[in-house]
């Protein structure tokens, strides 16, 4: 049984980090309607300039060094992107994105070619043991970190103009211009915020007990954003927040009880949460809290 | 002819009161195109010093462009202004961002309210103020629910559960928020029962006399040549007339396209006994719906509603906005469930059937909304609504064996006589995309047509058609039913319309029957006037 606590706290534990990711993949998309592949770029960058920096300018410097780089280089993308094809349909942003993604992932990958990069987090590699329950202190802290992030960003879109205006954007641009609101500004926040919580789970999920900084984990991290975030809906942020849980947990649950699952194949923690992805959507098409594509009759 | 006072189609000329001074906004000389192509404005000039200025004009004259060029909203509709200017206060409006033309004062209410349906009332009034102080916001706020006690109660409640006609109120409250000097409104009574629609032109009165100027672009002409004083009348991109709006209202030429008056009933449609059938020998069965109630959770949007519609009848559903007209259509055609009660033709129970089945039974409907592919001609989509009756397998129409070639033959042939029957013969091969409004309500109505229904369902079938529009229409009705035998269900606000072509009316509030019988009986009742029609029964156009 406390195989099963353990794996329960590890899981929500992730499952807050796959939350951040999927949060700021939804952002993007709510405001601008643009699929952000190179959302996984952003994250490794984010990693790997506290790899990289932390040394230098100590842990924390390290991190708002990371902040400020991967903000400036999302809203490089969404600006340079949305100023240059502002009109183009959602499907070719989303390629463009991917072509970003392809040229910042090869770029960070040949910076760090051999080198064994760690975040240098003060946490290392400590363990929390609450009666017989084992949860690393990095997981912990990233839970701590998420909710509140996720809290306060709740509240800003609910109680601040700008989160008025992001809403208001998010379902009618052309009539949100009408009120003088202005959809680049929005969207420039909102790359912004994409990029910043890039940064923040980029550092939790590179950190103990991940193998630490490499070419592959904005791969691995997209992988974790586009189910959460599909699942839950693409356009809603409660939706990235469950579907990230989700996520975290089936994949947490999915590797841990491999051995009773082997007959399922190896790997399986890799793929569980597509299934369940797959699952959502045979039963609600729109992920669990999309917008359903209502049309009045 | 027009009285010597009214000015016609001289651009440079000022409209009334001529003073020197210059005007607030002026549109001089104004070329649009859509896509590099479609021209939808030639030469439009056009000032506003202050009060209200009405903008009439059929669908597609460029009316709703017009406005467009003057928010700063043409891109993101394919359109931009090729020459010429709009002016307000000295700024170039047409070099503007939107976002910045709101800022200089000038603030549009969309066509369609387009409020935001997620955001609650409260917010929705804050996104229309961003552009302002906050501290200016507070007040104007405090303003406004007083001005719309409904608002400040709904606060609240998220914007999309209001009904149309509070929603348009709500919209036209969310731009004033912003302050503006001069307010652009796009057709704000489209879609509301008359009581709304006076309901608007209080509120548009209102507004003028705390000084904001109005451009009021309205398909009603009756109603905004009331509420204004001077008035623009747009044909095919150009200004046609202008004026002071009481003069304008007395050019025959306004009388008989705009206003209606002057006319007989615009269609000589209705005869004493309904034309049986004469095409078909069986004779079709009644129209039977008993007892119908539909639930939105724990809302009724029908309760206990019973209506016959007799074969070849046309039976009109008249009622304020939100009163369950298009839950009726939307049940009959099996989109929603109804929770009792039963919808009986011939032998079935049309509650009981899936959409597709119906359409089978020979149930057509056209859509509110257009349903209409935009990229596709006129005849793929008539072709389109053939499709049940179309049995070339897919196999066989990519063989092309003879016996689909037959029958593609015919199915052209049918899709040409009934594109006669509703005046598309020209359009047959033109993109739906590049047809205006009133043309394509008649595509909608055609691919309906295709399927060779016997009972026809119309959801607002003159809604935004300016009167000239709407005879032409009610003709065109006419002729179906007398040449096709079919029956009709009428949803519709133009009271005119429908006292001209119906039979029977019933009439709903809240989803429940509160009168019925032929239209001069329904228009006398006490309790439709208090409840629909309003004190002074003022119909759409």
């Amino acid at each position: 049984m406390t195989h099963f606590f353990d794996l329960l706290m590890n899981g929500v534990s992730l499952g807050c980090i796959d939350a951040l990711i999927a949060l700021g993949f939804v952002v993007v998309f709510k405001a601008t309607r643009v699929v952000n592949f190179a959302y996984g770029s952003l994250l490794l960058l984010g990693a790997y300039v506290v790899g990289r920096y932390h040394d230098r300018l100590g842990f924390a410097g390290a991190v708002l060094l990371a902040l400020g780089v991967t903000a400036a280089v999302a809203v490089l993308i969404g600006v340079v992107l949305l100023r240059r094809v502002r009109l183009a349909d959602p499907g070719t942003l989303a390629i463009l994105t991917l072509g970003v993604d392809i040229v910042l992932a090869t770029e960070l990958t040949r910076r760090i070619g051999t080198d064994l990069l760690t975040t240098g987090d003060p946490w290392g590699a400590g363990v929390i043991a609450l009666g017989g329950v084992h949860l690393p202190q990095t997981r912990a802290v990233a839970a701590l970190v998420a909710v509140t992030l996720v809290v306060g960003f709740l509240a800003v879109l609910r109680f601040t103009d700008w989160g008025i205006a992001l809403r208001a954007c998010a379902e009618r641009p052309s009539t949100a211009t009408l009120m003088g609101i202005r959809l680049s500004r929005v969207a420039a926040g909102t790359w912004i915020l994409a990029g910043s919580l890039a940064a923040v789970a980029g550092l939790f999920f590179t950190a103990f007990p991940s193998p630490g900084i490499s070419g592959t984990v904005g791969q691995a991290a997209l992988g974790a954003a586009v189910p959460a975030a599909v699942l839950g809906g693409l356009d809603s942020t409660t939706g990235a927040l469950v579907g990230g849980l989700a996520v975290g947990l089936t994949a947490t649950f999915a590797a841990g009880y491999q051995e009773q699952l082997a007959f399922l194949g190896r790997g399986l923690g890799g793929v569980a949460a597509y299934v369940v992805m797959l699952l959502v959507l045979l039963v609600r098409p729109s992920g669990l809290f999309g917008k359903r594509e209502a049309t009045r009759v | 002819m027009a009285p010597t006072s009214v000015t016609r189609a001289a651009p440079a000329q000022r409209p009334a009161g001529g003073d020197d001074e210059r005007p607030m906004l002026r549109v001089k000389d104004l070329h649009v195109s859509y896509a590099g192509a479609l021209r939808a404005l030639h030469g439009v000039c056009l000032d506003v010093s202050d009060g209200v200025v009405a903008v009439l004009g059929a669908n597609g004259a460029g009316k709703s462009t017009l406005l467009r060029a003057i928010s700063g909203t043409l891109r993101f509709a394919g359109g931009s202004v090729d020459s010429g200017s709009v002016e307000f206060d000295g700024l170039r409006l047409d070099r503007m961002d939107p976002s910045a033309v709101v800022r200089a004062g000038v603030v549009q209410v969309p066509e369609g309210r387009q409020v935001f349906g997620e955001l609650t009332v409260e917010e929705n009034l804050r996104a229309g103020g961003l552009a302002t102080a906050p501290r200016a916001r507070r007040a104007a706020r405090e303003q406004l629910y007083e001005m719309f006690p409904l608002l400040r109660e709904r606060a609240g409640q998220p914007a999309g559960l209001l009904s149309g006609g509070e929603q348009q109120l709500l919209a036209i409250a969310r731009a004033l928020m912003a302050a503006p000097r001069m307010l652009l409104l796009d057709e704000p009574s489209l879609g509301l029962a008359p009581l709304m629609v006076e309901r608007i032109a209080e509120v548009i009165v209102a507004i003028r006399r705390g000084g904001t100027a109005v451009v009021l672009v309205e398909q009603n002409a009756t109603m905004a040549l009331e509420v204004a004083d001077t008035a623009y009348v747009l044909e095919v991109g150009r200004v046609a007339l202008h004026g002071p709006a009481a003069q304008l209202a007395a050019t025959d030429q306004v009388r008989d396209r705009y206003l209606g008056m002057g006319q007989p009933t615009p269609s000589p449609v209705r005869s004493p006994t309904p034309t049986p059938p004469q095409s078909t020998s069986d004779r079709r069965p009644d129209l039977v719906v008993d007892g119908l109630s539909v639930r939105f959770g724990g809302v009724a949007a029908l309760s206990e509603l019973s209506f016959t519609v007799a074969p070849g009848s046309v039976h009109a559903l008249i009622g304020p906005n939100g009163a369950g007209k298009s839950t009726c259509l939307n049940v009959l055609t099996g989109v929603y469930r109804a929770a009792s009660g039963s919808a009986r033709y011939g032998e079935a129970d049309l509650t009981r059937l899936r959409p597709h089945q119906i359409a089978r039974l020979g149930v057509g409907r056209t859509f509110q909304n257009l349903a209409l592919s935009a990229s596709a001609t006129v005849a793929q989509n008539l072709l389109l609504g053939r499709h049940r009756l179309t049995r070339a397998g897919f196999l066989a129409a990519g063989l092309r064996t003879p016996a689909t070639r037959r029958e593609q033959a015919e199915q052209a042939r049918r899709v040409a006589e009934i594109a006669e029957l509703v005046d598309l013969t020209d359009a047959l091969h033109t993109p739906v995309a590049a047809l205006s409004y009133g043309v394509r309500k008649r595509v909608e109505l055609g691919r309906a047509l295709c399927a060779e229904p016997s009972v026809l369902l119309l959801d607002e079938p003159v809604a935004g058609m300016t009167v000239e529009e709407t005879a032409r229409l009610a003709g065109t009705l006419a002729r179906i039913r007398t040449e096709l035998g079919i029956s009709m269900v009428v949803v519709e606000h133009d009271m005119t319309f429908v006292m001209g072509l119906a039979d029977e009316v019933t009439v709903l509030d809240f989803g429940r029957r509160i009168a019925g019988g032929t239209p001069a009986h329904v228009q006398s009742d006490p309790d439709v006037i208090r409840a629909y029609l309003g004190s002074t029964g003022r119909s759409a156009p």
